[in-house]
């Protein structure tokens, strides 16, 4: 187990969990929570088929500190660089190869919550509170949150959510299509566990990052030019699996 | 009117065209399947008073989707020859069949899918293209590629993820189980859930109900309307 920035990170069965520390709320203490280059390397060396975000104790996050954010801001220059390396992160989240569950107990709130929402699939305790408290104080989302909570829930929610600045509970976020999973709030963590590992223990890297690959193109892509593409993988998998079954024939 | 290939029956009832997958028992989705959907598909644009398409498995279930062996006995000996005489290799015979699919999807009346039985891969990804999807009580999806190592290859994974959300199908296609009708509608995939021996008649009746000025995007208006 490594622990820098308040972040701790993990590799049990080829699951990487992913832990943010610092309890009770686990604030963040800066945008760039856990270094891309350093997850890029683990992910690769220890051969990680998916990933845990949770929060350590009984919260997920509580978002960034109002002070070290508007003593960040003293220097607009840094405060921008900041910004952007807590965005590439949570894009390098969204469109890493391989799945990212977001695993969601008490609070998750502002930047807290735009983690969450770049991960693929967000499993919530019955007793999680969702929330961009941004505007309360003269602010909006910093790090793509609107952006990502408007693919999810419609216009009017997301335009509520975020002027309003007012807590949710796990049955509204669900109405809202960011609760994927509603669970007790002890199960948390092992159902976000078994989850994942039922999704990929069994699969090969490579069907899971063209599985991955295959979504993303659906966001970016024309139906023709996804289709296109995933026939293309297809083919691809299909020539080594026909392979392999020869060679099983051979022996 | 009755049209009648190896692998499919095309009958032509009161304008509506009844599209029976007709390989008993799993209506499994062969070669000659495909090449005469799309053989069939073409033709239809002459028919002039066909108001809709009801598309069902002959007997128990609607398809157990593609013949795996013979699509990677695809890739083993370069390429086959199919019921036409023409001769197929692996990318281009799916390429036209997600062709085939799109056009499918792309008809100006309704096209639905009345599901009984088991619905699984390709079979799955037809019902998909439709623009509605009726289920019998007994019907159970997947798209078990992955357990083959493989992925859905004609679109699959584009349909869920619009009509049930990224995270959704990001779950149904890597882990690849089954699932009965009754999360299949929770998920958004089949429109309606009835008794199985109802669910073919409830498609002819609701494409009966159907105006001719149809719009394949009003499809939620027509379903609250109409049932």
């Amino acid at each position: 187990m490594e622990k820098s920035k308040n972040v701790e990170w993990e590799v049990k069965n080829s699951i990487g969990i992913l832990t943010l520390s610092n309890p009770p709320e686990n604030y963040l203490m800066e945008p760039e929570f856990i270094g891309v280059e350093f997850l890029q390397s683990r992910i690769r060396d220890e051969k990680v088929k998916g990933i845990i975000i949770c929060g350590a104790g009984r919260h997920f996050s509580g978002g960034a500190m109002l002070n070290d954010l508007f003593q960040m801001a003293e220097d607009k220059d840094n405060m921008t660089r900041q910004l952007e390396k807590g965005k590439t992160l949570l894009d390098y989240f969204e469109y890493l190869d391989i799945p990212v569950i977001a695993a969601i107990r008490g609070v998750c709130f502002g930047a807290g919550l735009e983690i969450a929402l770049a991960a693929h699939l967000r499993v919530c305790s019955e007793n999680a509170l969702f929330a961009f408290p941004e505007s309360n104080y003269g602010l909006i989302p910093g790090l793509g949150g609107t952006e990502r909570l408007s693919e999810k829930a419609s216009f009017p929610q997301t335009l509520k959510m975020i002027l309003k600045g007012d807590m949710i509970d796990v049955k509204e976020a669900r109405e809202m299509k960011i609760a994927d999973y509603i669970v007790p709030d002890g199960e948390v963590f092992d159902f976000s566990y078994s989850l994942l590992k039922r999704m990929t223990e069994d699969r090969s890297l490579k069907v899971i990052h063209y599985v991955m690959r295959a979504l993303t193109n659906t966001k970016h892509l024309s139906l023709p030019e996804a289709m296109k593409e995933e026939t293309r993988m297809f083919c691809e998998l299909a020539s080594e699996e026909a392979e392999r079954r020869n060679k099983n024939e051979d022996n | 009117m009755s049209v009648k290939y190896n692998t499919i029956t095309f009958e032509l009832v009161h304008d509506i065209g009844h599209l029976i997958l007709d390989q008993p028992p799993s209506n499994k989705m062969t070669i000659d399947f495909f090449s005469e959907f799309h053989h069939l598909l073409d033709g239809l644009h002459s028919m002039e008073h066909l108001k809709a398409i009801v598309i069902s498995g002959r007997g128990r279930h609607f398809s157990a989707g593609a013949d795996l062996d013979q699509l990677l006995s695809l890739v083993r000996h370069e390429s086959q020859k199919n019921s036409g005489g023409e001769t197929v290799d692996l990318p281009s015979f799916l390429e036209k069949n997600y062709k085939t699919f799109l056009s499918l999807e792309a008809l100006n009346i309704p096209v639905i899918a009345a599901i009984r039985g088991v619905c699984l891969g390709s079979g799955f990804e037809l019902a998909l293209f439709c623009h509605f999807r009726f289920c019998g009580e007994d019907a159970l999806f997947g798209l078990p590629e992955s357990t083959y190592n493989l992925i859905p290859g004609i679109g699959g994974t584009s349909r869920i993820s619009l009509l049930s959300g990224k995270s959704k199908a990001l779950e149904l296609v890597l882990h690849g189980n089954t699932f009965p009708a009754e999360d299949a509608l929770g998920f958004h995939l089949v429109d309606k859930i009835f008794p199985k021996k109802q669910v073919v008649e409830m498609a002819i009746g609701f494409a009966e109900k159907i105006t001719t000025s149809y719009k394949k995007e009003k499809a939620k208006l027509y379903l609250n309307k109409l049932l």
